[in-house]
């Protein structure tokens, strides 16, 4: 029996090459040296990733907020503002979040946007008091991150569930 | 059958002035080994077996060999041609082991080196039929290109070679009747007649093809018919298979090309496997001419033909595999008495690599492992038929010298693996395993990154993706991998003669 040492693949006694992953057994580098695919390849991994990232021209996010009968229906635009909207403050955001008690809930006036690119989406935080959290990690302000079919986002403690239609 | 061209000496092993008894004894030692009755597996044993009783039963009659002797002597006095078959196994001493273990083989098959230069004045003769496609699909640019290397072969052929071209879509047509070539331009304006139609049924294109060819049949000629078809035929693929084998018996071979994507590569390699022929994918039309004359060159260079080898490996010996890998790579199946190898070029040798499986607990000392025995038609001697046999043996020590494999079947397996393993990649993913499918194109990625392949790399990497997430492979991956990789076999070296 020879272990492969590459891939520790049994092999019989007397096979040179090993027949799961093709190392030399006779002598021969079991380390490959690393190296990088161009990019041809690395585009491709992208576009594979893709599936429930991708966000059509007329599609639209159905935003499920948690304890709501309803959900919030979003066009989005180049960017799309959440947040809260105040007497006292000359900023309006597009999505107010007021009637979902968004005051109580710790959201800030102008708390997160989401942005729309060619065709994915990114959520960014816009500095905001209590933060911005994907899928249960905050982000850090000003940094966008990609948006995915059933993400969850929360808002200070408003916590939402995003859905592309 | 071989009885002229077989020698009963070398069969049973024994010298020339061997005495009865010692020709009793070699009889009963080789019977021993390769009788049907322990050789249920192994058709090859079966054909050896009757070979040795021949000569046995020619050499116990001493009435017989007293003829066969003078006869020998005169035909020594002729110039004969021969070839000859070497084998060299992975290694020449192997530990007894209490489990089974691998020992590879190369068998080469090497012309008379006389007829290098000989071949040069002489050409063979040529028995080529084309059958080719024109199915809707061929429209525009393939059969134009089709047309232009077909009529470069008209040009390439000389008088006294025979060509018959045939041409199918869902029916036959025989547009050049069998017939010695002599107004060429005459047979270019029946080629630039065709035009695309219909659809693809290969075995009537290939039935009426094969026809033509055996019009001509011959001994002294290359007998050869050359399919071209860029689509998948259905329900006649068994049909066609049969037709190869018989006409593999008669000495005919198929070379079977396949243009574009579409065609069915597992078919088209058995069909050519079966009958000693190549199967090759060519991508583009444009590569069409050149491989089509570089083809039809390879076969007028033709020393023997009709060249097959059978292996009788002992009865506890396995042949797990063989692989032709020169002068065209292509994987041969071992289910057959015998490996159809077609035609020894004057200037290129025959190489086959077998692996073969020993058993556990060897006990010490010299043991043979399989008989191997190459037979084919020298065109240009008097008594065409001539066969060459290689008994191979290896010791069996506790504590054998360290050797090194010897480079050549390094080198060879190497490449192999790379076949194999996208091989495996396919098979994983016919049985449903994804998961399996995607790790070992993966593997096979990362090999043909480290040899410096870089294109087959991304090739392999892409179709890796592509299997994850849609658990199939593109048509054009498929085939770009299973034949890249086999043509890696070749070497850069030889990569302008072997196309």
């Amino acid at each position: 029996m020879i272990l492969c040492p590459h891939c520790g693949y049994k092999n019989l006694e007397g096979v040179l090459f090993c027949e799961e992953c093709g190392q030399n057994l006779k002598g021969g580098n079991a380390v490959l040296p690393t190296k990088q695919l161009d990019q041809a390849a690395n585009e491709l991994a992208a576009k594979a990733t893709w599936g429930t990232a991708r966000f059509g021209q007329d599609a639209s996010i159905i935003m499920h907020i948690r304890d709501m009968p309803s959900p919030v229906i979003i066009q989005p635009a180049k960017k799309t503002i959440l947040g809260r909207a105040d007497m006292n403050s000359p900023q309006k955001p597009d999505i107010d979040l007021s009637p979902y008690g968004a005051l109580d809930k710790g959201v800030s006036r102008i708390h997160a946007a989401i942005m729309r690119n060619e065709d994915t989406l990114t959520l960014v935080d816009m500095g905001s008091a209590n933060g911005t959290h994907l899928n249960g990690q905050r982000l850090v302000p000003d940094q966008p991150r990609i948006l995915r079919d059933g993400d969850e986002i929360r808002l200070g403690k408003l916590v939402a569930h995003i859905y592309f239609k | 059958m071989a009885v002229t061209s077989l020698d009963p000496y070398t069969t049973l092993g024994v010298p020339k002035d061997a005495s009865t008894e010692e020709i009793k004894a070699a009889y009963r030692r080789v019977a021993r080994r390769l009788h049907p009755d322990v050789n249920q597996n192994n058709p090859g044993a079966g054909v050896q077996f009757q070979d040795v009783t021949v000569a046995y039963e020619l050499l116990i009659d001493s009435e017989r060999r007293r003829t066969y002797d003078m006869q020998a002597l005169r035909r020594h006095g002729g110039e004969g041609y021969y070839f000859s078959l070497r084998v060299t196994p992975s290694k020449r001493a192997i530990v007894p082991l209490p489990e089974p273990q691998v020992v590879y083989l190369l068998a080469e098959i090497l012309p008379d080196p006389r007829a290098r230069e000989e071949n040069l004045k002489r050409e063979s003769r040529l028995n080529l039929t084309l059958v080719l496609d024109h199915s809707n699909s061929m429209n525009g640019t393939r059969l134009d290109k089709v047309k232009v290397a077909a009529h470069q072969i008209i040009d390439q052929l000389s008088e006294g070679d025979i060509l018959s071209v045939v041409t199918f879509n869902d029916r036959a047509e025989v547009i050049i009747p069998a017939t010695p070539v002599d107004n060429k331009n005459a047979l270019k304006a029946k080629i630039s007649m065709m035009n695309a139609s219909g659809g693809t049924e290969i075995f009537k294109g290939l039935s009426a093809g094969v026809d033509q060819n055996r019009r001509y049949l011959g001994p002294r000629l290359v007998n050869h018919v050359v399919l071209l078809t860029d689509g998948n035929t259905f329900g006649d693929q068994d049909n066609c298979i049969e037709l190869a084998r018989k006409a593999a018996e008669q000495g005919i071979s198929i070379s079977a090309m396949g243009l574009g994507q579409e065609w069915n590569d597992e078919f088209l390699d058995q069909l050519a496997s079966t009958t000693g022929g190549t199967s090759s994918y060519i991508n583009s039309a444009s590569a069409v001419v050149k491989f089509l004359n570089n083809h039809v060159r390879n076969l007028s260079n033709a020393f023997a033909e009709r060249v097959r080898l059978s292996i009788a490996p002992d009865p506890d010996v396995r042949l797990e595999s063989a692989f032709k890998l020169l002068p065209h790579p292509q994987p041969l199946t071992v289910d057959e008495a015998y490996l159809q190898l077609g035609s020894l070029q004057a200037n290129r040798s025959i190489a086959v690599l077998l692996q073969v499986q020993l058993p556990a607990n060897l006990p010490l000392g010299f043991r043979s492992v399989a008989r191997l025995v190459a037979q084919g038609d020298i065109l240009v001697n008097q008594n065409q038929q001539y066969q060459s046999l290689s008994d191979i043996s290896l010791e069996v020590n506790e504590n054998p010298p360290p050797e090194d494999p010897p480079p050549v079947i390094l080198d060879a397996l190497g490449k192999l693996t790379l076949y194999r393993m996208q091989e495996r990649a396919q098979e994983a993913l016919a049985s449903g395993d994804v998961k399996e499918a995607t790790r070992r194109l993966e593997n096979l990625a990362t090999r043909l990154l480290a040899m410096g392949e870089e294109e087959l790399a991304h090739q392999a990497r892409a179709e890796a993706r592509r299997v994850a997430h849609t658990s199939n492979l593109s048509d054009a991956g498929r085939k770009t991998l299973k034949y890249q990789t086999r043509f890696l076999l070749l070497g850069p070296s030889n990569e302008d003669s072997s196309l």
